[in-house]
């Protein structure tokens, strides 16, 4: 009988699984959790693993000394990098337009006329139609008493712009009822003695005349070649319940695509450019075509360029291998927008401009985990001993959950990569790991939402949404309502929150429920749903996800409470039976690879011999 | 100031308050009560920094308007204390929220089935508050009678605001303490502002 | 800083030179008219009852004009626990001059004025006080200070709830001087956390510090009774009952709580100040000193060893009324003399203006208290959670002076800068080790160097508030404790923290911190009024500022030698 305890050193947690192994029996007594320290597969990692060899001691209730056999899982570094270029960018030209949405516009309605300061109505002939515009410091009593009083002399005032928040308060005191828009906050720069028309729609409804090119042209009487030149400024202010436009000499708004740079792919003997303002569907095609890809390179200066070298260093600092052989194996591309100033904007107007998310990774084969295995074996003062493929253990490790047989893969959902492997009927296992994962998906939530909080967007990755209808009552996401007896705390009052074990936690968002959940499935979907297919497709016989049998998920995001529903459901079509691992039947699924470890040194692991293994790189 | 439009606001306003009946519960399911303490408007007439009642008056009012909301004004006499004027509000509010507001200026946004010492935002420090901060505490309180979230108003902090203003709160405390009358049930006042040139 | 600009003049024209005193930040500062009849006056009150006291089977009947059928609670807790039955009518009798010279005269010993207190009302403590000067008062400070060697106590907080902030200025304050370290949360949920940091940090700078966290007060008592802190300060107590019962507390209620830490050998003192009963309206007419005395005697009361009051956190209150200040200085002197450790104020922020900040402070300064400020900021100000202090870490180097220029122990010293770069690093390190121990979202080696060369918050990376809040969760769900900690830095290379912080835990079972106004040496030898009893008793007696702390006192940031006046003394 021997006193055996395997670690597992991953990419963010180092479990351990500690038992006692008599003549090809395992007895499983505890097992223990902790972080890793450093980066997976360098010295930096005994620590982590002193500790949590110690805490699994401690829990077993065994002294340190009766510790005959530390195992090592073979672990090589993944570093993994992330990041995000804009791609396109709104630009007005000399204050042409005011597009944004204050809250409470006042009136109803278009009017249009020549700007005229509020200080200058008195000088306006009557019977001249005007927009009036109103400074900063305007009293809304005030500015209606003006109003009121250029109404009597007889000036046609049709609409108003206004610095503060105060349209609704001045219409009520009108005479007449004048489209106003307010809460402009560069009002100052808005161009006199041009002709301007300002549209204010109804609550709950969206501008009609100024978002549509005729309608532009209708307004300002203008030639077909006119018109094709307003029509971004017509696509720019569709869907807003108000908007101001100014017909100025050489007015305009455009849509640009912004340079950001292009990505040197090589693979499969060929190099191809891509650039990034292409979007990620032009990215991923571009790597399909070079396929297995061997490297890739980002223009200096850009995000992504930047990115991609950051990664390379620090393997480099890791590895001490020079940076030249270092390779970029894998890259996603996703989609996303992000909310944007718009330049020349006299509002703070913000536009959801195009922008292309990038995760990275790169991983090299030399491990230093032999340094490991020594650091660990003078300070525990016992034999280590370094066994297991990486990907081979875990999935013999998931071959202990009930109801599974082989052929089994298992997907690996961590913060900055997606693992896969696959045991197939003869024993060979293989193995691959793709970039994106979680930390991904936080970015993606984040700058989705514009929360800029990156706690905030983790929250709402990693929990349920509620909305609190009233103190005594929440609506869960999934319509379901829960009634409590002490009143809820004040700062969630009428809030979307997140539904935490500490409490719920509010969401900073205006927007409702149903599109914040919406931003956290989608961005769950395109990169952990998309990423357990393109990795598994890499190691399914022939390609073929049909081959697959089943699919065990491993690993924290496994204990996520969506993820594994939306990948069983993305595989089900392809008969492929997924679910969560529950390895041995009690440690769920956490501790595949520690316990595999045990059980492959004793002899009694699952699954066909390993006959001939075969070790697939990243590829 | 060179901005165009912009005139001054150099005139002041005068407030009274008319008493139009007893303070009785409301049925607008969107409006926000304004509770008063004994001595707003009289026989006070501004802040601990000489922001006039009328001007704290119409900024909440107009915060309120101006958000779509709809307002009642009412008196508190039997209390002084800020959080007990704030909850009474709240509890006769057709929508369940008050505003609460002692002469000195110290303000609160209330709730009516919160805790009597809880409060859905709360401005503890008078000095600090002035009309703009008034017209965001208006325009809250309508966002949340109408069932929204708005960004809490941003609070504003100042560690020498006790040296300066502690013991002047704590006189003007007291002369609101004076001002308390037991016998006097709340009462609902419509604010008559006066713009004097 | 302020809300607003200096209050303009009025519109006709004022002379050059009342354009420049109008812009003194002094004139930034209020100041009110008093108002007896409702307590806003600082301790000359017509509206204070006059002394008296009657003893029928004994037991007091009569306190200060009030027979025991119109008692309030604080008079029948005073009555019933502070006031000694058998003198108190012969104490009375004695004329209240003769007791106030009896307090200032060097001849009549500390023993026999603190035995003389004992029977006293609060009313006659009052028309006591009222027949000294600043001057005398501070005499009497000097005398019936409990402890022999002043001290001083620092808070260490973070505007960002920091715990390697916390940690690194701890150990700052430690090697400067300070006795205790006091801490408080914009967080509160971070509490655990900085509560170690604050403790681990103390025992890197100086082995033996003392630490507390003001807490609501469950958790404060939960952290002590695990040995994450060593004291607890912010029990709050008030010189009316309206005040009390509007905090759902009374006297009984709070000396239970004492006896809780009691019972853990946990030193603790009761916090109150006068200024606080006026400012929330119910002083019931009556003086703001004369309520403080009040609770002087309700902590006496209680049993606690000791107070800490001096306005405390309503300072502008007295500090905006006539002979506030004086006020101040006086319920110091009585705390003292009612035979409590007295932690003297000087915690908040005062006044703007430099001199009057340094005026308020020297009355507790010159005549030395247990702890000259309840609080000098050991951060910027701008990270005091505790809503800014007298003196902040800007005043180090001019604290340093004023105890060389006047030969004075203020409690602290100059500390070369590599000294302290090391303590700082020190300490964020221990927390790197203990945090990466248990589990704690880990803190980096950029931090580390960050907390190294600090000033303010400003000046560290951002942490995971998110993940640290569920690591502070974790620390009280699986029940950490002290000993926990030191077994961690024991083991992780920190063997002499640990030594320290065992040293600390110890206390408590020995119980000589509930010693009065007990601290500890560098040595761990518990210094308090039993082993280090004041022994002031005129000229050439008492605590003197000589030898070895004297030579240290003497050493500033810049000082030119004598010997080669073209250097500087290192």
């Amino acid at each position: 009988m021997s006193l055996v305890i395997g670690v597992d050193i991953g990419n963010s947690t180092t479990e351990a699984c500690i038992a006692e192994v008599t003549q090809g029996e395992v007895g499983r007594l505890a097992s223990s959790l902790t972080a890793t320290t450093g980066v997976k597969g360098t010295p930096e990692n005994t620590t982590g693993a002193v500790t949590a060899v110690r805490r699994a001691l401690e829990v077993s209730g065994r002294p340190a000394d009766a510790l005959a056999t530390v195992l090592l899982n073979e672990a090589t570094p993944v570093i993994s990098g992330l990041a995000m270029e804009t791609i396109t960018e709104t630009i007005i030209t000399e204050s042409t337009m005011i597009g944004h949405n204050p809250d409470t516009p006042g009136g109803e309605g278009l009017g249009v006329g020549t700007t005229v300061a509020l200080d200058g109505l008195d000088e306006v002939e009557p019977g001249t139609t005007v927009v009036v515009v109103v400074g900063k410091g305007a009293d809304f009593d005030d500015v209606a008493h003006l109003l009121n009083r250029a109404f009597e002399r007889g000036v046609d005032v049709v609409a108003g712009v206004m610095h503060g928040d105060d349209a609704v308060l001045v219409v009520n005191r009108l005479q007449r009822r004048i489209p106003v828009v307010d809460e402009v906050s560069a009002v100052e720069k808005v161009p006199l003695d041009m002709l301007a028309a300002v549209e204010v729609a109804a609550p709950g409804r969206t501008i009609r005349t100024l978002s549509d090119s005729y309608g532009l042209a209708s307004t300002f009487d203008l030639d077909a070649e006119q018109t094709r030149k307003v029509s971004p400024v017509a696509r720019a202010l569709s869907g807003n319940r108000s908007a101001v436009v100014v017909r100025t000499p050489a007015g305009d708004v455009t849509d640009r695509r912004i340079p950001v740079g292009t990505l040197h792919l090589s693979g499969s003997g060929r190099t191809l450019d891509v650039g990034v303002d292409g979007g990620a569907d032009a990215i991923m095609e571009a790597i399909g075509r070079v396929a297995p890809l061997s490297d890739v390179h980002g223009e200096a200066g850009t995000h992504v360029g930047g990115m991609l070298a950051n990664v390379r260093d620090t393997m480099t600092d890791v590895t001490g291998q020079p940076a030249s052989e270092i390779r970029i194996r894998d890259v996603l591309a996703v989609d996303t927008m992000v909310p944007a100033t718009v330049r020349g904007g006299l509002a703070g107007e913000v536009h959801q401009e195009n922008a292309v998310a990038l995760a990275a990774m790169v991983r090299t084969s030399r491990s230093r985990m032999q340094a490991v295995a020594d650091a660990l074996a003078t300070e525990l003062g016992c034999e280590t001993i370094i066994g297991g493929v990486e990907g081979e253990v875990a999935v013999r490790g998931a071959l202990t959950t009930p109801g599974t047989s082989v052929p089994i893969a298992i997907i690996d959902m961590g913060g900055g990569s997606t693992d896969a492997a696959l045991l197939d009927r003869d024993g060979a296992v293989s193995a691959v790991h793709v970039a994106g994962a979680g930390e991904l998906v936080t970015k993606l939530i984040d700058s989705e939402l514009g929360l800029e909080d990156r706690e905030a967007a983790e929250s709402v990755k990693r929990h349920p949404l509620a909305k609190v209808e009233s103190f005594f009552h929440i609506r869960h996401e999934d319509g379901t309502v829960q009634f409590f007896t002490e009143p809820l705390p004040p700062h969630v009052f009428a809030k979307v929150v997140t539904v935490t074990p500490e409490g719920l936690a509010a969401v900073p968002v205006k927007g409702s429920l149903e599109s914040v959940r919406r931003v956290r499935r989608e961005a769950k979907r395109r990169v952990f749903v998309v990423n357990a297919l393109r990795a598994l497709a890499q190691v399914a016989p022939q390609g073929s996800l049909r081959l697959l049998g089943s699919v065990v998920l491993l690993g924290g995001s496994a204990l996520d409470f969506e993820i594994p529903g939306m990948v069983a459901d993305a595989l089900a079509p392809y008969g492929v039976v997924c679910g969560i691992g529950n390895v041995h039947g009690t440690e769920g699924p956490r501790n595949a690879v520690a316990a595999g470890l045990v059980d492959v040194h004793a002899g009694t692991a699952a699954g066909p011999a390993p006959e001939k293994v075969q070790r697939q790189a990243a590829s | 100031m060179t901005a165009p439009g912009a005139v001054s606001t150099e005139s002041v306003r005068t407030l009274s308050l008319r008493e139009i009946g007893p303070a009785e519960r409301g049925t607008k399911p969107d409006e926000v009560v304004i509770a008063l303490s004994p001595a707003f408007g009289d026989p006070f007439t501004k802040t601990i920094v000489d922001v006039p009642h009328a001007e704290v008056i119409r900024q909440l009012l107009a915060g309120i308007e101006e958000r779509g909301g709809s307002a009642r004004v009412i008196k508190v006499y039997k209390t002084a204390d800020l959080a007990a004027i704030a909850h009474f509000g709240a509890k006769i509010s057709g929508s369940g929220i008050a505003v609460g507001v002692l002469s000195r200026g110290t303000t609160v946004l209330h709730q009516r089935d919160l805790a009597r010492l809880s409060n859905l935002e709360l401005f503890p420090q008078a000095p600090l508050l002035d009309a703009e901060v008034f017209r965001m505490i208006g325009a809250n309180a309508a966002q949340y009678a109408q069932g929204q979230s708005p960004k809490p108003v941003p609070t504003r902090n100042d560690q020498m605001a006790r040296p300066r203003w502690q013991a002047k709160a704590a006189l003007l405390h007291l002369k609101e303490f004076d001002c308390i009358d037991h016998s006097r049930n709340a009462v609902e006042v419509e604010p008559v502002i006066t713009k004097v040139d | 800083m302020t809300a607003v600009a200096p209050r303009s003049g009025a519109s006709v024209q004022t002379s050059k030179r009342t354009e420049i005193l109008e812009a003194r930040p002094v004139n930034l500062d209020g100041f009110v008219e008093e108002w007896p009849e409702k307590g806003l006056v600082a301790m000359e009150s017509d509206y204070d009852p006059q002394p008296s006291v009657r003893v029928e089977d004994g037991r007091i009947v009569e306190l200060d004009g009030r027979t025991r059928d119109q008692f309030d609670f604080m008079d029948t807790f005073i009555a019933d626990h502070a006031i000694d039955v058998d003198t108190c009518e012969d104490a009375m009798a004695t004329p209240s001059v003769e007791i106030a010279r009896m307090l200032v005269d060097p001849r009549t010993s500390r023993a026999d004025v603190v035995a003389l207190g004992r029977g006293l009302t609060p009313a006659k403590i009052l028309d006591v006080v009222k027949l000294m000067n600043v001057v005398e008062i501070m005499m009497g400070i000097q005398k019936t200070r409990s402890r022999r060697t002043p001290a001083n106590q620092a808070h260490s907080t973070s505007a960002k709830d920091n715990p390697i902030q916390v940690a690194a200025d701890a150990a700052e304050a430690a090697v400067r001087g300070f006795a205790e370290l006091e801490t408080t949360l914009g967080v509160v949920r971070y509490a655990p956390l900085v509560a170690i940091g604050l403790q681990v940090g103390g025992q890197v700078g100086r082995g033996g510090v003392l630490t507390q966290c003001a807490l609501e007060e469950a958790t404060e008592l939960d952290l002590g009774m695990r040995g994450i802190t060593a004291y607890a300060e912010t029990i709050s107590i008030y010189g009316t009952e309206s005040v009390f019962v509007d905090g759902d507390d009374t006297p009984w209620s709070k000396a239970f709580l004492a006896s809780a830490y009691a019972s853990r050998g946990i030193k603790m003192r009761f916090t109150s100040g006068t200024g606080s009963e006026v400012q929330m309206g119910n002083a019931e007419g009556r003086s703001m000193l004369y309520l403080e005395i009040r609770c002087i005697l309700m902590a006496k009361g209680a049993g606690v060893q000791g107070l800490q009051n001096g306005s405390i956190s309503c300072i502008g209150v007295p500090g905006a009324v006539p002979g506030g200040i004086r006020a101040v200085a006086a319920e110091n002197l009585v705390a003292s003399w009612m035979d409590l450790e007295c932690a003297s104020g000087n915690d908040q922020s005062f006044s703007h203006s430099a001199m009057r900040r340094t005026s308020r402070l020297l009355p507790q300064m010159l005549p030395g208290t247990d702890f000259v400020c309840s609080g000098y900021s050991g951060v910027p100000n701008k990270d005091n959670m505790f809503a800014g202090s007298n003196l902040d870490t800007e005043d180090y180097d001019d604290w340093n002076v004023i105890q060389r220029d006047m030969q004075v122990d203020g409690g602290l010293r100059h500390v070369r800068e590599d000294v302290i770069l090391q303590v700082r690093n020190k300490a964020a390190r221990a927390m790197q080790a203990l945090f990466a121990e248990l589990d704690l979202p880990a803190i980096t080696d950029e931090e580390v160097e960050a907390a190294t060369y600090a000033d303010s918050s400003d000046d560290y990376p951002d942490r995971d508030a998110l993940a640290d809040l569920e690591g502070a969760r974790s620390v009280m769900d699986r029940g950490i404790t002290g000993l926990d900690l030191v077994k961690i830095l024991e083991r992780t290379g920190f063997g002499d923290v640990a030594e320290n912080y065992l040293n600390v835990l110890r206390q408590r079972v020995s119980g000589d911190l509930l010693q009065t106004a007990a601290v500890l040496t560098g040595d761990f030898v518990p210094l308090a009024a039993i082993n280090d009893a004041n022994d002031y008793a005129g000229p050439g007696t008492g605590y003197r500022l000589s030898g070895e702390r004297w030579e240290e006192l003497k050493k500033l940031r810049h000082v030119t030698s004598a010997e080669n006046p073209e250097e500087e003394v290192v």
